[in-house]
């Protein structure tokens, strides 16, 4: 079936952080995006400007129907008109999800290694939240890197869904606090060294990186240069 | 995929291209970069008569996946825009290196020593 452009309205808004900024679009009567699945992004733009398009991952999960969650950074024209003026009841055009981003739930027993910087941990959240909802045997880490402490997205809710489910882990590198910042966790970039040490099992781990150009090549490199692993193996989500 | 990257032009390692004729730069992002951001939905040019530094962030491009600025490879003044690339910003895919030009800079002195051969932006392209 074709996949059809379709009108939405914007059912809620929350603010995540001074900066980001979750959209969720309501599904409007009659509509079937088919078969779309976690991981995957969709294209919006303002009725006003159909040339001026921007692509958003999903944050909500392939589980969620009759809404979309995107999770913006204000960044851009379009992120700042969504971050500074979005709110209920406006609308605006969405193409149906597209993409290969896709989590490998299926066969069941991988560990999922997700490598995110800023706001590339947004489609991780669908990973966790339909491996939760479905009770997985996935284990997936998701290995965060952020400047402070006061840019992390998501921190409570990937903290309630580590103690929902005991294979979920979430990590976070701050990569720019002052030394006398009382973070007891990770400082630095995200590191080869420090991705190498959540692996286990390389046959049976699936690596995603979503973030930088830069931070995601790195991740790259690792895997499919210094562990020789094969492509399959790697899912990149590149963003400048 | 192999990028275009034309033996008659200097490249700045943030991915500008200058072709460097007569004491005038004409700017451009190069291929690679072109095919990294994906399609380009909006350009923001520098205003003429504003004297830009090596290196100075002058120029936005947005995709449909990120924003990005645009660094001046070369110092002087900016003396002749592209306004093909602001009402068609799909020029910077389609034709990089030519009809999709950013702007015109009048060089303060030659060109920087920083800028890179085509040989040395190809390896460092990983191409």
């Amino acid at each position: 079936m074709a996949k059809v452009i379709a009108e939405m309205l914007v059912e809620s808004v929350k603010m995540e952080l001074p900066d980001v900024k979750t959209v969720r679009f309501q599904w409007p009567e009659g509509y079937d995006p088919g078969d779309f699945k976690t991981g995957q992004f969709i294209t919006v733009y303002w009725p006003h400007k159909p040339k001026y398009k921007r692509a958003y991952s999903l944050s909500s999960s392939g589980l969620d129907r009759g809404l979309y969650e995107v999770t913006v950074k204000r960044d851009g024209k379009m992120g700042t008109s969504i971050v500074d003026w979005v709110e209920p009841g406006d609308k605006l055009f969405v193409i149906p999800p597209a993409g290969r981003f896709l989590p490998v739930f299926d066969p069941p027993g991988k560990h999922l290694i997700c490598v995110a910087g800023g706001s590339g941990v947004t489609p991780f959240r669908g990973f966790v939240r339909e491996a939760t909802k479905r009770g997985l045997d996935t284990r997936i880490t998701v290995l965060y890197s952020v400047r402070t402490t006061q840019d992390i997205i998501f921190f409570d809710e990937f903290t309630d869904l580590e103690k929902e489910n005991p294979r979920f882990k979430f990590h976070v590198t701050c990569t720019r606090l002052a030394p006398d910042h009382p973070w007891s966790g990770r400082r630095g970039r995200v590191t080869p060294d420090w991705v190498r040490s959540f692996i286990d099992d390389p046959a049976h781990t699936v690596f995603y990186a979503c973030g930088t150009n830069e931070m995601v090549e790195s991740v790259e490199h690792l895997v499919l240069h210094d562990l020789h692993l094969p492509k399959e193996q790697m899912k990149t989500e590149k963003w400048g | 995929m192999s990028s275009q990257v034309p033996s008659d032009l200097l490249y700045a390692k943030s991915h500008e291209w200058a072709r460097i004729q007569d004491g005038v730069a004409t700017v451009g992002i190069t291929d690679h970069a072109q095919h990294e951001l994906t399609d380009i939905v909006f350009v923001e040019l520098p205003a003429k008569g504003r004297h830009v530094q090596v290196g100075e962030a002058c120029a936005v491009v947005e995709s449909v996946k990120t924003a990005s600025d645009i660094y001046s490879p070369v110092a002087g003044e900016v003396i002749e825009t592209n306004p093909a690339v602001v009402n068609d910003p799909s020029l910077v895919n389609s034709a990089p290196y030519t009809d999709g030009w950013f702007f015109r800079v009048r060089l303060t002195s030659g060109a920087p020593a920083s800028l890179l051969s085509p040989t040395d932006y190809v390896a460092q392209i990983g191409e």
